[in-house]
């Protein structure tokens, strides 16, 4: 641990954001490469296998970096947000397909 | 958090790796013998020790089997909050399937059935059995096969089928191992030498981390190979996308597929007749031979069971590649004319095939096993160093402090690297004592497996307090020699109880027994050196350096 004066809180947000943050950034990841390379003419099987092992890979990244960033508040807006906001342009995708 | 990169690469390599490290350490050894599940199967039930049989029958031996198979009682059981009112009494049966490999003498077959009511049209319940194909008469029900049916699912699964945790549990496990594999690069920038580097002659803290670095980075292709790819294969389960959010989606593909594929979505609802799937078999093989491919069924499927719109799938099994493949070849039910056969794989199922393929192992290629099972015992000693590494780093000034951090993460080692085996081999000790009629035998099993680990756990916690006063742990040594001592027993009792001794098999080269009987004794080997090397440290323990305590046992053992 880098110093003393980490608070407990910190260091349990950290691992939310790590953990939780980076599965909801993860899924919403998912979801949109699924719905976009199906979109554009990939087998449905494939775009759902590519995007789950790049998915995998992605949340790798993405847990390592929320514990190497400086601004936890920004490792929390980008995982909560940009989660969100690529699980809706999924579901928004999908409505146009189905 | 932390002044640079690789310190919060450090800290994520300690912490995340020392807390997942206990689940890892189970997720590997258990891995490793499920590359020998079909083998431990044979150890373990004794009147399926006969060579390896190919598809029988369907139309001689099979469908009577099919037509026999009721469901489960555990199934119709569970299935209960899942239907509107009460259960019904009969259940018509919808999807047959019969799977082996080229490693199994006994044949599992398998029967879905409708669930009347259900709340999900979709949803059924089941039935299986496992057959001798020779006869097509059933084995009994109460015996576990240890090796797939309990310790492979461990190792996926832990065994806790709650809420699916223990899956998800592993799976977190298993990005970790991720983690901990990227972090491990980043802390250590001499990667090359680390390669070549061993002292075993230092102390213990030193070699221990010498030898963390070199399994680590030996085998860090598998490693990573292994974790990536039991994570994909779980794909669904840890992000059920397709279920979930983009469910619409997939039932826009899948009637699409229908259309396309020309194989029935749903059944028609009209009774329907079964011609020869004899002659499905034989026209599936020649296709295959005419492709130049290993022609043995490895999986078959009749798909809506009695009605006119019944199919019966073909697949071959890939004992020739490395990659996930079955060539399958669809038939008309009622005619035996083909409606499909599987085109080849688009680039990404590729990808996808080779990577399942590489971890679910169908190919013949009994050194690639071995390899196999090499890797995972290499990450064993990865992750148990690990251990023995924080310890020894930390036990001093803890026995300074009077904090008891390091002993407790010695008594969870010792009981996760040593109890584990501890358990494992009680399992089959149990297995080859407890009567063979005895009613839920294979319940039994279990119970001395988790009751043997519990056991060794106490022992761990009681036998690793010298560490609190940065002394060594005996709990260490002393299930060395309660490892070394079962695993005696379990060949002993084997070769007494089936008559299959060491002598018998190897003369007569049946290499599932003797292998499992031959990897057991060196199994007692390593423990009793290992429990022997730490008698000297402990005795050379009034030396101001060179103390330590398990070093090489863990790593010898796991």
């Amino acid at each position: 641990m880098a110093s003393g004066s980490l608070s407990r809180l910190h260091v349990v947000s950290r691992i939310a954001a790590g953990t939780l943050g980076g599965y909801a950034f993860t899924w919403g990841f998912m979801a949109v490469s699924m719905a976009l390379l199906f979109a554009v003419g990939m087998p449905f099987h494939d775009a759902e296998a590519l995007s789950t092992m790049l998915g995998f890979l992605l949340f790798l990244s993405v847990f390592c970096w929320a514990f190497a960033a400086g601004n936890l508040a920004r490792v929390w807006a980008v995982l909560a947000v940009g989660g969100a906001l690529m699980a809706a342009t999924a579901s928004l995708l999908q409505r146009t397909l189905v | 958090m932390f002044q640079n990169f690789r310190l919060s690469m450090a800290w994520l390599h300690t912490w995340f790796g020392l807390v997942l490290g206990f689940v890892l350490m189970v997720v590997f050894f258990f891995g490793a013998l499920s590359v020998f599940d079909r083998e431990i199967d044979r150890w373990a039930i004794p009147e399926s020790r006969f060579a390896p049989q190919p598809m029988p029958s369907f139309d001689q031996m099979l469908l009577p089997v099919f037509q026999d198979i009721k469901p489960l009682p555990e199934s119709i059981e569970q299935a209960k909050s899942r239907v509107n009112g009460p259960m019904a009494d009969t259940f018509t049966p919808r999807r047959y399937g019969a799977y082996t490999t080229h490693r199994d003498p006994v044949l599992s077959v398998f029967v879905g059935f409708d669930l009347p009511n259900a709340k999900d049209p979709e949803d059924g319940v089941f039935g299986v059995r496992t057959i001798d194909p020779r006869t097509g008469r059933a084995l009994s029900d109460d015996h576990l096969k240890i090796g797939s049916q309990f310790f492979y699912p461990l190792h996926y699964s832990l065994n806790w089928h709650w809420l699916n945790l223990g899956t998800w549990i592993v799976g977190f496990a298993a990005l970790i191992m991720l983690v901990a594999l990227v972090s491990g690069v980043v802390m250590h920038r001499k990667i090359f030498r680390e390669l070549f580097t061993f002292r075993p002659k230092k102390h213990t803290q030193r070699s221990a981390l010498d030898l963390h670095n070199l399994t680590g980075v030996v085998a860090l292709p598998f490693h990573f190979i292994f974790a990536f790819s039991g994570l994909v294969i779980f794909g669904g389960t840890y992000f059920p996308i397709t279920h979930t959010q983009l469910e619409p989606l997939h039932e826009l593909h899948e009637k699409h597929e229908a259309e396309e594929t020309g194989l029935p979505h749903d059944r028609a609802g009209v009774p329907g007749t079964l011609a020869s799937v004899d002659a499905m078999v034989a026209e599936a093989q020649r296709r295959w031979a005419a492709k130049g491919m290993a022609g043995e069924v490895g999986f078959l499927a009749v798909q809506h069971v009695g009605d006119a719109n019944a199919y019966v799938s073909v697949y071959r099994a890939g004992t020739d590649r490395v990659t996930l493949t079955g060539e399958g070849i669809h038939f008309k039910g009622a005619t035996g004319q083909v409606l499909r056969e599987d085109p080849p794989f688009t680039a990404v199922a590729s990808i996808n095939n080779f990577l399942t393929g590489l971890h679910l192992q169908h190919f013949r290629h009994w050194t690639l096993r071995w390899l196999y099972f090499m890797g995972g015992l290499a990450g064993c000693v990865c992750i148990a160093t690990g251990f023995i590494f924080f310890v020894e780093k930390r036990k001093r000034q803890h026995a300074k402090q009077g904090a008891s951090g390091a002993r407790w993460v010695d008594a969870f080692a010792v009981s996760t690297v040593t109890g584990m085996l501890i358990a494992a081999l009680s399992m089959l000790i149990a297995n080859r004592l407890l009567p063979i009629d005895l009613p839920r035998r294979g319940d039994w099993e279990q119970y001395i497996f988790w009751g043997a680990w519990l056991l060794a756990f106490a022992h761990g916690i009681w036998r690793t307090a010298p560490v609190a006063q940065a002394r060594m742990a005996p709990a260490w040594a002393e299930q060395c020699w309660a490892v070394a001592g079962l695993a005696v027993a379990a060949v002993l009792l084997n070769g007494v109880t089936t008559g299959d001794h060491l002598l018998r098999t190897v003369s007569s080269g049946y290499w599932p027994i003797a292998g499992a009987d031959l990897v057991m004794l060196a199994a007692t080997a390593l423990a009793v050196m290992a429990a022997r090397r730490l008698r000297q440290r402990a005795q050379g323990h009034a030396l101001p350096r060179g103390t330590g305590a398990s070093g090489t046992t863990g790593a010898v053992r796991a």
